[in-house]
């Protein structure tokens, strides 16, 4: 039950990307049309699990040793091999959704929410299936949140904007939008 | 002098990564609740900024082209955990404030990004200016958008309260309030330029039509 | 081949000495580090032992803890896991371990640290009980940790105002179950005399201070509650 709660906690009422702000630069740089936004969401979903799963153990070996310092620094260096691997990986079977993700594709790495992710589970002392849950939770969260603005902004697209708010501005304040619509769902759930 | 000057005035304003390059979200929108924790942020951000632009500098003839990311990412995360033990240990309640965004200064994209545009191909003092220029720009644009939002959600300025709790809109202080603030601030950002190019623009025409008659 | 040697060859270089700097900096700070989460708990601490209506320190100077290992002699009860007690019945938990301090007119002061699930998350919060030949009264509370409650609302639970609704609860009220004013039924309490009366039997008047944010105070008043639970199995059982 609690794992359910996790899963849709980071999905809903913990939004990673409206409510606690990770992952803003590839939500608002590849949410200009739907398919990308969906290719994104894959790829990070995937990364995410992935990414979770090797650092908690990882850092189950580091605590052993007593090396916690050297988290972060571990913690990077994997999720930026494992972007490299789905890179790879992303270029032999599909090369098509290779093309259209481009530079977001390695920019995935400097993407804080999966960092952020990791970081989490740690601070949060999950076991190993909560992580998996809450990481999927985190990527489909995400993947909403992406989904969602890439429609709106299709629709934006045609709208007629006053010179200032056009580009970053307009972006910034719809998202902000959202985001008031997603506070509508804390105190939801009590973990 | 002028030069200097330059690239100081190029990261802070003309080349602001927050405004501008839209660099650095994450940390932007989520640790400016407070104009305190805007610059503490920021202050973090820049002794970063500044260490890894030097180190990377430095080595930058050492370092195989193949794999200078990974090499730079190391760098830069050595220096991250090092200000966050030294935040933890002497500047404690900061630290607790900033928690989980201290570690992701890692991935903020204009400590990478300068490391590869910048400090990889110059020298040692140039890098500093670049990363005290880059470094200011984004302390300033935190602290800007941190004092904003404490100054309209708490009604107080670093802790000193202003008018109490006469005029609080505390929606400010909530994500929302982050993603609309920096909006505005953004739109007037934006505003600014395109006033300042139509202005270019009309002294362009000006001054062609003055040679025109002339 | 080789070329991926060397370039494997320099990664690690350069990782082992990043991994060294970083060494050396984390030994240099475990120290300060300590220091700095002790003296959060020992501020805590000396808050909670101070008597919230003369302001005045309730044990002696000299007995306030200076290092860990001071802290380690008021050690009470100790679990075996960080939780020293869990209750069902109020959602929350006390941590371990819980101290006793002997007071300056030699009652005896229990001091618990517990949480029970808020608005966004569990608020954290430490409580000294005072002894009094055999009835206890909850002296002063303090607010550790409320970050999962919402800016304006449920987190004006960390202002004075707030906080010294909860302060000196009497046995009674304790034995009763402590209770926010808004679940009691009752109206709120309009004068100081009738705030105590309510606290006699357990019934905290928060609803004029945390009008819309009924859940972060409740909350509160269930940590309260699964300590004196814990306090009534130990100390109700050894009598």
């Amino acid at each position: 039950m609690k794992i359910f709660l996790i899963f849709m906690s980071a999905i809903l009422v913990n939004n990673f990307v409206l409510q606690r702000f990770l992952g803003i630069c590839p939500f608002l740089g590849v949410s200009k049309k739907i398919d990308t936004a969906v290719g994104m969401s894959l790829a990070v979903i995937f990364v995410m699990v992935l990414a979770s799963v090797i650092t908690w153990l990882l850092n189950g070996l580091l605590v052993l040793m007593g090396l916690s310092f050297l988290k972060t620094i571990v913690f990077i260096l994997v999720i930026a091999s494992l972007v490299q691997f789905v890179e790879i990986f992303l270029k032999k079977v599909s090369p098509g959704l290779y093309e259209a993700l481009g530079i977001f594709l390695p920019l995935i790495t400097t993407n804080c929410a999966i960092l952020g992710l990791a970081l989490l589970n740690i601070q949060n002392n999950y076991g190993l299936l909560e992580t998996i849950f809450n990481s999927l939770g985190a990527g489909f969260g995400f993947g909403l949140a992406l989904i969602l603005f890439a429609g709106i902004r299709e629709q934006l697209d045609f709208a007629d904007i006053p010179k200032p708010f056009k580009g970053l501005a307009g972006t910034l304040i719809t998202a902000g939008i959202l985001s008031m619509a997603f506070v509508g769902f804390s105190g939801m759930i009590k973990l | 002098m002028a030069k200097e000057q330059s690239q100081l005035t190029n990261g802070m304003f003309t080349n602001n990564p927050i405004f501008v390059q839209a660099l650095g979200m994450c940390p932007t929108l989520a640790t400016t609740t407070s104009a305190t924790n805007g610059l503490g942020m920021g202050m973090a951000t820049l002794s970063v900024l500044i260490m890894s632009n030097i180190v990377i500098s430095l080595i930058r003839k050492l370092v195989p082209d193949k794999i200078r990311i990974p090499v730079y990412i190391i760098i830069i995360a050595g220096f991250v955990t090092m200000i966050d033990l030294l935040m933890h240990g002497f500047l404690y309640d900061l630290w607790k404030t900033l928690g989980l965004f201290i570690p992701l200064i890692v991935v903020n994209c204009v400590i990478l990004g300068r490391a590869e545009a910048y400090a990889s191909h110059n020298g040692v003092f140039k890098s500093i200016l670049d990363a005290l220029g880059m470094g200011l720009g984004f302390a300033g644009a935190l602290l800007l958008l941190g004092s904003v939002r404490e100054i309209l959600g708490a009604g107080s300025w670093f802790g000193i309260p202003l008018w109490g709790d006469a005029f609080n809109v505390f929606i400010m202080i909530l994500p929302p309030g982050a993603f609309i603030t920096l909006g505005l601030l953004a739109a007037t950002f934006n505003w600014m330029g395109i006033s300042r190019e139509e202005r270019k623009k009309k002294k362009e025409q000006a001054a062609k039509k003055a040679g025109e008659t002339a | 081949m080789g070329n991926y040697l060397k370039i494997g060859l320099t990664l690690m270089a350069f990782s082992i000495v990043v991994a060294l700097l970083l060494a050396s900096v984390y030994t240099i700070t475990a120290d300060p580090i300590a220091m700095a989460e002790l003296n959060v708990k020992l501020e805590s601490i000396k808050t909670v032992l101070t008597d919230p209506v003369s302001g005045t320190l309730l044990i002696e100077e000299s007995d306030i803890p200076q290092s860990q290992e001071e802290l380690n002699e008021k050690i009470w009860k100790e679990g075996d896991s960080d939780n020293l007690y869990e209750s069902s019945r109020y959602n929350g938990y006390c941590s371990s371990p819980a101290y006793k301090f002997s007071l300056k007119d030699s009652r005896d002061a229990y001091i618990f640290n517990g949480a029970s699930v808020g608005y966004g998350g569990y608020v954290s919060i430490m409580c000294s009980f005072v002894e009094d030949e055999g009835s206890f009264e909850l002296l002063k509370l303090e607010v550790l940790d409320y970050s999962q409650e919402t800016p304006g609302l449920g987190a004006k639970i960390a202002e004075k105002a707030v906080k010294e609704r909860f302060f000196n609860i009497p046995q009674s009220g304790l034995t009763a179950g402590v209770i926010v004013d808004k679940d009691s039924g009752k109206s709120p309490a309009k004068t100081y005399e009738e705030e105590k009366t309510n606290k006699k039997e357990g019934i905290i008047s928060v609803s004029d201070l945390m009008t819309g944010a009924t859940i972060t105070p409740r909350g509160v008043a269930n940590a309260i509650n699964t300590m004196v639970e814990y306090l009534e199995q130990t100390i109700g059982g050894d009598e």
